[in-house]
């Protein structure tokens, strides 16, 4: 491809980000808006029954507000990532990519979509008919409550979202985090398909193996900012690039630059936390089955592995969810390692914060009198933060499913069992000595 | 039988899969019988057969025109050589020396298909290796540019059915030569890409280092031929040990790999063969009689195109085919076995003529046939993710199996 066409199609992929953006965040802002406040007042200003029942009925909306957004928000997420996904994989490899349902090929996962919805329903002869439905579900419905502490902390703990904090949000997350495993090994074994077993017995290998890296690296950052709750991990992150924990949570400046053992300490501090992030990265595209390490469904080997007999509205939901786990680990990676909903420099912080809060203030009561009241700056900076960064991430994972061949499975075992975990392990215990030293 | 597992008591069975003829990474329609022990191979059987079409029997029941179209599908990927063993038998029958031109017309377009063949085969042996989305499309973009040029010249981009018995099919197009010529300048610098992104990569040398070694003597034993052997360190190439056509005037190297022959060497010796036939194809283009199609059309302004035989612009060695076919044509009797070198290794053609316009008796030596029968050997105690990795290696084509 001519670097003038290589031009044109980033372009194209960039104004169907853009689209497909607009699209996910325009659905879940319309239902926030009328479930959280919407509904409330009419239900508060309509007063039907006695006073108390209102204010319990108003309020149960508004707690329903983050289940639905999250709701809302996953099926169109992942049919834009998807999308986004054959789109990237197009540019990386000198092809176009599907281009041709809809203006730019916007609509192509919708119209899958609706494919697969049509699709005939098969469950094999011999397959354990209750489990095989159970498996899809199972797979899927973590990746739906576990977003949830993560949502509170990407929205800048705006109000409605308050309800889905956790004090100890990224226990919660990692713990539900690690269900998924469960359907997948499910769905292998109620297939009656020797392939489909395989598949999933690699996947419950592969996860019990990555996963102790991945929470070693996320119990790291824990210690660095003394809390489980991810809303303060984010907050702790907010002085820009170098107190973000990939590159040593504000170790750098914290460290007496007259004491050699102080600058020594910060930079190991530096090196263990790039090291951690990778670690974690590492571990993250092994938890959701990503190249290099989708040896659950290695289509050389096993065909298509743990969900070969699935079709139709079953295998969509599996689809759905692997799209969904690589976002959610995504997200984590971005609240936990990337400063969350911060900015990376101050300066695009305070003030673009303050100019916005500005601009809102200036609507006109009659047109934002409910707008007011629901958006607030905090929250539209720091979204614009973590979607950016979080899409950043997606963006290397897919480009790193273009460049890399397949693990062996024994190959797999043997570099998170004797390479990741002890590597992750002395950089637990260094960087507890080390905060200590800068 | 089963094994016990003294410590705990448990009995573990071997497990039989079948893998194939519906299986996404066999390249076609090979069915695998295997005993697993666990998750290693413990015994293989390859049941083959499933594309047999008796292409040595049409043969028998077809006129030696209407042949010439049809063998090119025994090796969908190097049509070039079928149809090249195929007229070489025939005409060591029939006793024509064909003219000079024909024969560096013969020789650039196979090396232009054994380089799309090989292409082919990296690109599909990566997806074997599981880089199912990236890699695989670059060496696609390069096999598109050359089969558009052999489009050009023999107005098939698979099936080319180009070579026939007395020559070539048709003198190439105005600009084809160039063309060609801008392909072969720019083609190093893209292998060299390949091996930048392949060659050493630690995931790709950990799935293919010292994984399937096929020792010498027993790629000997089996009749292994092609790349798979010179990867196992027997400098077996017809091209240099019996050099037919024009190979023996061209300077080229034959690529042959030290050591086990593992998987990686059998890849290494490929994208080595690659360049070599780069090569091969830039020296046709300077040495070929009668230079380009255009300064040849200028030379036969003088003749007006006479098409005599003794006219210095357009008979002798500057024609492309000996005597123009029609569908009569006839062979004498009498017997000839001729081979080239495929891209997947020695490719023979025995006949048996009659005399009449159909051959008498056809047989077939498939590199792929050869090349296939040893996988039981090499997949024995690998694991099942390696069979893939290993059979992939061997670059087999299934239609070249069955016939």
């Amino acid at each position: 491809m001519k670097t003038a066409s290589a031009a044109a199609e980033i372009s194209k992929f960039a104004r169907l980000t853009a689209v497909w953006l607009g699209i996910i965040f325009g659905a879940v802002w319309v239902t926030c808006w009328l479930v959280g406040v919407f509904l409330p007042t009419l239900v508060e200003q309509a007063n039907f029954w006695q006073r108390d029942v209102t204010l319990a009925v108003a309020n149960t909306l508004r707690m329903l507000v983050p289940i639905l957004a999250v709701m809302v928000f996953i099926p169109i997420n992942a049919m834009f990532m998807v999308l986004a996904e054959r789109r990237a994989l197009a540019l990386f490899t000198v092809r176009k990519g599907p281009n041709r349902v809809g203006p730019d090929g916007l609509l192509q996962t919708a119209a899958d979509a609706v494919k697969l919805l049509f699709k005939e329903d098969i469950t094999p002869r011999g397959a354990d008919a209750v489990m095989f439905t159970l498996a899809p579900i199972i797979f899927f419905a973590p990746s739906i409550i576990g977003v949830l502490p993560l949502l509170c902390a990407a929205s800048a703990n705006h109000d409605l979202f308050k309800v889905a904090g956790l004090p100890t949000g990224i226990f919660y997350v990692i713990a539900v985090a690690s269900i998924p495993v469960v359907g997948i090994v499910m769905g292998g074994w109620a297939s009656n398909n020797k392939y489909s077993l395989v598949g999933g017995l690699r996947s419950a290998a592969q996860a019990i193996s990555y996963e102790i890296p991945l929470v070693l690296a996320i119990i790291t950052v824990c210690l660095m900012a003394g809390t489980l709750d991810v809303v303060q991990i984010a907050n702790k992150q907010s002085g820009g690039l170098l107190t973000w924990n990939v590159f040593g949570g504000g170790a750098l400046l914290q460290m007496n630059l007259s004491s050699p053992v102080s600058i020594l300490a910060g930079v190991s501090m530096l090196i263990s936390c790039i090291l951690l992030f990778l670690i974690y990265i590492t571990g993250a595209c092994a938890e959701v089955n990503r190249i290099p390490f989708d040896l659950p469904e290695a289509e050389s080997e096993l065909v298509s592995g743990y969900n070969t007999e699935y079709s139709g509205i079953k295998f969509a939901i599996f689809f759905l969810a692997e799209f969904t786990n690589l976002f959610v680990v995504c997200t984590i990676a971005t609240v936990m390692f990337l400063g969350g909903g911060h900015a990376p420099f101050p300066v695009l912080e305070k003030p673009v914060i303050d100019w916005l809060a500005g601009v809102l203030q200036g609507i006109p009561r009659e047109a934002g009198w409910l707008i007011r009241s629901f958006v607030q700056a905090e929250t539209l900076c720091g979204a614009f933060w973590v979607i950016l960064k979080t899409y950043t991430l997606v963006i290397f994972a897919i480009l790193v499913r273009a460049t890399l061949p397949r693990f062996r499975i024994d190959q797999l075992m043997d570099f998170g069992w004797k390479r990741l975990i002890p590597l992750a392990l002395i950089l637990l215990i260094a960087v507890t000595f080390l905060r200590e030293l800068v | 039988m089963s094994t016990e597992l003294k410590t705990t008591g448990l009995k573990t069975d071997e497990m039989i899969i079948n893998m194939g003829p519906q299986h996404p990474a066999t390249h076609g329609v090979l069915r695998l019988l295997l005993t697993l022990d666990g998750e290693f191979v413990k015994h293989v059987e390859p049941v083959i057969g499933h594309l047999h079409r008796a292409q040595e029997w049409q043969g028998q029941n077809r006129t030696w025109f209407q042949y010439q179209a049809l063998i090119d599908r025994v090796d969908y990927l190097s049509g070039m050589f079928t149809s090249w063993a195929l007229s070489r038998a025939a005409e060591k029958i029939e006793g024509i020396k064909i003219p000079l031109r024909a024969e560096y017309m013969r020789v650039m377009v196979s090396e232009m298909n054994r380089i799309t063949s090989h292409l082919l085969w990296l690109g599909t042996y990566l997806i074997d290796l599981g880089a199912m989305f990236g890699f695989p499309f670059y060496p696609f973009r390069e096999r598109e540019k050359l089969l558009d040029l052999l489009e050009a010249v023999a107005g098939q981009r698979m099936m080319f059915n180009y070579i026939r018995i007395g020559g070539v099919q048709r003198e190439a197009p105005p600009g084809w030569f160039a063309k060609l010529k801008a392909f072969t300048e720019e083609f190093p610098d893209r292998v060299d890409e390949y091996e930048a992104i392949v060659t050493k990569n630690p995931i790709f040398l950990k799935r293919t280092r010292g994984i399937g070694n096929l020792k010498k003597e027993v790629a000997m034993d089996y009749g292994v031929t092609g790349p798979s052997l010179r990867a196992s360190g027997v400098p077996m190439d017809l091209r240099r040990t019996k050099p037919y056509s024009v190979y023996d005037r061209l300077k080229f190297e034959v690529p042959v790999m030290e050591g086990d022959g593992d998987t990686w060497a059998r890849y290494m010796c490929r994208i080595k063969e690659m360049r070599q036939s780069n090569e091969i194809v830039k020296q046709c283009l300077d040495q070929i009689p009668g230079g380009t199609p255009e300064e040849l059309r200028e030379k036969r302004k003088a003749c007006n195109s006479c098409g005599k035989a003794d006219c210095p612009n357009c008979g002798g060695d500057l024609q492309i085919m000996v005597k123009k076919q029609n569908a009569g044509l006839r062979i004498k009797a009498g017997e000839g076995f001729e081979a080239v070198e495929s891209p997947r290794g020695i490719l023979g053609c025995y006949v048996v003529s009659t005399g009449g316009d159909t051959a008498y008796r056809f047989k077939w030596r498939n590199p792929s046939f050869s090349n296939l029968s040893v996988l039981p050997v090499l997949l024995l105690d690998h694991p099942i993710a390696d069979i893939m990795a290993i059979f992939g290696s061997l670059d087999v084509i299934l239609p070249d199996v069955d016939r």
